[in-house]
């Protein structure tokens, strides 16, 4: 791969082009599902090999991706991405361009505690049978879900610059669900939640405690059928690590990815209430708010050495003491709003174009645990599980529904409720946070499932986080 | 299609085995433009060998990319190597038998009917038509030619070419950011009429000149665009679905033949319809048919694949939903916005999740569009507005329907990029629950 990857780069030194870089990806991805206690799917899709080469001409992009790594097809991938520069140019008032990077060599290896694609397959299918049967339908659950998906990508990256790196990681996406039924409606409770996916093998299910949480997700789902839901207007809120990540991912990490600012992603992900004047001034959240952007960390889905267009792993601040200070950028951009690149810029496959994306993108931890916040708490809810979420094309009004809501009062848990819902709009909602659990509640959480570009991309991305509190929050939607 | 062949014959020397194979070769031409100009030209192509293997009621998958006869081995030998140790589902019967052959038809590969520098020169065009009235395109012109193969044990042997076409137009103002969009999509490139299209986006952008206000949350009688309806015909349609009946999630269970919407509201299933998007199979190969889902507001069908089929009892018809249709009415456009004292024309839909998909709860916004009717007539912009409602409910608030029906595309955005298209009128729906403003345009 490097041999080949090397060429192709040599291949691209045309005095017209004037950047150029080449991916190869090598992909095995593994899922297993079972529903209702039985074997649904199991299935792989391993070694799936992916290029990709982009090129700048005449100050255009141009892209041509394949899975076919023969010469005639590499060559003829050259030859696309050149002449879909040069056609594309014809339409184009301001030309891409950005100042040089000095060469990076980088080699980076991840090595799982329990590696999926070692295990036995007897071994992942009994363990995840044990826990299909535990959570199979009983009493009111009607269904039930057990899935997993094992990820390893090899990468391979070059660019024009003479920056190479190569690299290797395993990532894991693990899930159970059941759904409780009382005839009428229907409630869920899932594990670990939506974000409960790791750069891990298959030990991230021992980390997350599967198994001793069946009898919890079966308890809570058919408690809530029977549960009141939120009747007042407004209300202080906690929210759970697992959900705040995706409060985070929404409100700030797509706010702030800057390719948004120049309407880059208006045809499918929509844009940005942030204007470039914004930056170093705009009081985006309350000053114990402070959210930074990490690709320096291996424990995250976000670790890389080099981002996808030769920019080395960089932690930058993104909000500091609630103001916002930068953004998550590409080369491009960051000439055009004159920063420094933050290596955001991310393809999910060798084929894929590199987008602006979030890496690890963290919410900085403050003081305290979880429990000493909950008896902080005079009257409020904490609130954990995405069920629904949703925001609006400017990442400005927001709506969340969890699976499940706790009742606090006078410090202490005291009940359920269902389908809690809130909405805000953004900064009104970050200005409210008054508290941010310490470094000893603080983990990542992340997910397989990002959505951005068009042919679209999935990527795999984290968010450090801690339970936070937010004070005096809209709670009540008529529905 | 050989290694299709190759691994056929390997499985065929297993008569122990069933399976299904498919087969898929999909190259895209993908333009991205943003404020009048490319942002970026992708070219992309994908062949991908799928394959399910069952031995009585075990099944394991493989998915291989560019594959050849030692990567087919490989899979092969590792399918055949655990399939008896894995777990059983009981519920899967038998594969697909629906031999029915779709109708031949000529395909032209729109990738060359529609080069590149053909569309730089259509957009170029469009930019400088709506340029006077200070606003910018965004947005993506695409093709894609795709070609499948599925056989499976029971004897389907069926082909399927396709190339749609999808250009989507975000006509931004550059001040107000006040946004407009035109779509249009489809298999023959004769069918796009170039200055049709610029006089309706010019058309969408006269409304944009008004003054840009905000309302209260509330309930509002509003006219929901075709792309709205057909949106949420889409989500309705989630639960129409056997799989969703089978998981307790489904809206329709135990509403079969049952009265759920006005008598004028129908919706079935036409891939026959020469304004939509063709398919010719669905799932598993199951020829694709035109199937009424509502009909005169009994729901009449669920949509249900072989193995929901034998899971649940109901008939299959292999339709997924893919080509929606929702019979028009008769009224014109004009009659539904001067039908509205004070209500909502809304254009298009953003970011839509179930709250609870059993009671058809969804949450959502307006976005590309949203606009004042005062006493009939569109006065104002409105912010991007959220709504929380249910779709079910939508359904049973039309109070009209337009008397004419548009094709909308949609891109399918997924593993693959995809164009379905959805028919629908222009709808007039009654006490429309909007929950919140965007405050932003």
């Amino acid at each position: 791969m490097e041999q080949i990857i090397k060429q192709t780069i040599q291949k691209l030194s045309l005095p017209e082009i004037t950047f150029a870089d080449v991916r190869i990806t090598r992909t095995d991805n593994e899922f297993i599902a079972f529903q209702n206690g039985y074997l649904r799917a199991y299935g792989t899709n391993l070694d799936s090999i992916a290029l990709g080469i982009r090129v700048l001409i005449n100050g255009c992009w141009g892209f041509a991706g394949t899975r076919d790594l023969s010469n005639n097809s590499i060559n003829k991938a050259i030859n696309t991405a050149i002449s879909n520069a040069r056609y594309g140019s014809i339409f184009q008032k301001n030309k891409v361009e950005f100042p040089p990077l000095s060469p990076v060599q980088a080699e980076y290896e991840h090595h799982p505690e329990q590696d999926p694609f070692k295990m036995a397959k007897e071994e992942k299918i009994d363990y995840l049978q044990r826990l299909a049967e535990a959570i199979k339908p009983q009493g009111k659950i009607v269904h039930s879900v057990v899935y997993a998906m094992f990820m390893r990508q090899e990468k391979y990256y070059t660019n024009s610059e003479g920056t190479y790196s190569h690299s290797t990681y395993y990532n894991t996406l693990p899930m159970m669900e059941v759904l409780a039924s009382d005839g009428a409606q229907v409630q869920s409770r899932t594990w670990p939640g939506h974000m409960g996916a790791g750069r891990a093998g298959f030990e991230l299910f021992h980390k997350h405690k599967f198994e001793e949480n069946t009898e919890r997700i079966i308890k809570e789902a058919t408690d809530l059928l029977s549960a009141p839901t939120i009747e007042e207007d407004k209300a202080d809120i906690i929210i759970g690590s697992g959900h705040l990540a995706l409060q985070l991912h929404e409100s700030v990490g797509h706010a702030t990815e800057a390719d948004r600012i120049f309407g880059m992603e208006i045809s499918y992900a929509g844009k940005t209430f942030i204007k470039p004047e914004m930056i170093g001034t705009f009081p985006y959240a309350s000053p114990v708010v402070n959210i930074f952007s990490d690709s320096t960390d291996p424990r995250g889905m976000g670790y890389h050495p080099v981002d996808d267009e030769g920019v080395p792993g960089k932690k930058v601040d993104i909000i500091k003491n609630g103001i916002l200070v930068n953004q998550q950028t590409s080369r491009q951009i960051a000439h055009l709003l004159g920063l420094e690149p933050s290596s955001n810029m991310k393809a999910s496959y060798g084929d894929d174009f590199p987008l602006v994306r979030m890496t690890n993108f963290c919410l900085a931890p403050g003081e305290g645990t979880l429990d000493q916040l909950i008896a902080d708490t005079e009257h409020g809810y904490l609130l954990d599980f995405t069920k629904t979420w949703s925001i609006d094309d400017n990442r400005n009004n927001f709506q969340f529904t969890t699976e499940i809501g706790y009742r606090i009062e006078k410090g202490k848990i005291v009940g359920i409720v269902k389908e809690p819902t809130y909405y805000g709009i953004t900064k009104e909602f970050w200005n409210s946070c008054d508290r941010v659990c310490g470094p000893e509640e603080w983990d990542y959480q992340s997910t397989f499932n990002c959505g951005k570009g068009e042919p679209g991309q999935s990527m795999q991305l984290s968010h450090g986080v801690a339970p936070a509190r937010f004070r005096n929050i809209d709670v009540r939607v008529k529905i | 299609m050989e290694n299709l062949d190759y691994l056929k014959s390997a499985l065929d020397s297993h008569p122990e085995l069933q399976y299904e194979i498919i087969e898929q070769y999909w190259t895209t031409d993908f333009l991205r433009f943003y404020h009048s100009q490319t942002n970026y030209n992708i070219s992309k192509e994908v062949t991908s060998l799928d394959a399910t293997i069952y031995k009585g009621k075990k099944s394991f998958s493989f998915m291989l990319d560019n594959a050849n006869s030692q990567t087919i081995d490989n899979a092969v030998q590792d399918a055949l190597s655990i399939i008896d140790k894995l777990p059983e589902d009981p519920y899967f019967v038998d594969l697909e038998n629906d031999k029915t052959l779709a109708k031949p038809r000529e395909v032209k590969n729109n990738i060359e009917v529609v080069p590149l520098k053909l569309k730089t020169e259509v957009l170029a065009r469009i930019a400088t038509a709506v340029a006077p009235y200070n606003f910018d395109i965004f947005g993506s012109f695409v093709c894609n030619y795709q070609k499948y193969r599925l056989v499976n044990s029971n004897g389907l042997d069926k082909i399927s070419v396709s190339s749609p076409y999808y250009l989507e137009v975000k006509a931004v103002h550059n001040k107000s950011q006040v946004t407009v969009v035109e779509a249009f999509g489809g298999e023959d490139f004769q069918y796009f009429q170039e200055r049709n299209f610029i006089e309706q986006l010019l058309q969408k952008i006269g409304f944009c000149s008004h003054d840009i206000v905000d309302i209260e949350p509330g309930t509002y009688d509003v006219i929901l665009a075709p792309r709205c309806l057909g949106e949420f015909a889409q989500y309705l349609a989630y639960g129409m679905s056997a799989r969703a009946l089978d998981q307790h999630t489904s809206f329709f269970e135990g509403k079969l033949n049952q009265k759920v919407f006005p008598e004028w509201v129908s919706i079935c299933d036409d891939p026959e319809d020469p304004d939509m998007i063709h398919k010719d199979y669905g799932s598993n190969g199951h020829i694709y048919r035109y199937l009424s889902l509502i009909d005169q507001g009994i729901f009449r069908n669920f949509m249900c694949d072989n193995y929901y089929s034998h899971k649940t009892g109901l008939p299959k018809n292999g339709n997924t939903g893919s080509c929606l249709k929702i019979e028009k009415g008769d009224k014109t456009l004009d009659e539904l916005i001067g039908s509205i004292k004070y209500g909502l024309f809304i254009s298009s839909l953003h970011y839509m999740n179930f709250i609870n998909p059993k009671e058809t709860s969804i949450t959502g916004l307006t976005r590309d569009g949203t606009f004042l009717i005062e006493d009939g007539k569109i006065t104002k912009v409105v912010n991007n507005l959220r709504f929380t409602e249910k779709v079910a409910r939508i359904f049973d608030h039309i109070q009209a329907l337009e008397n004419r029906s548009h094709p909308v595309p949609f891109s399918g955005n997924y593993a693959i990029f995809d164009v379905e298209t959805v028919k629908s009128p222009h709808a007039l729906v009654k006490d429309f629950n909007i929950s919140s403003s965007t405050k932003t345009i």
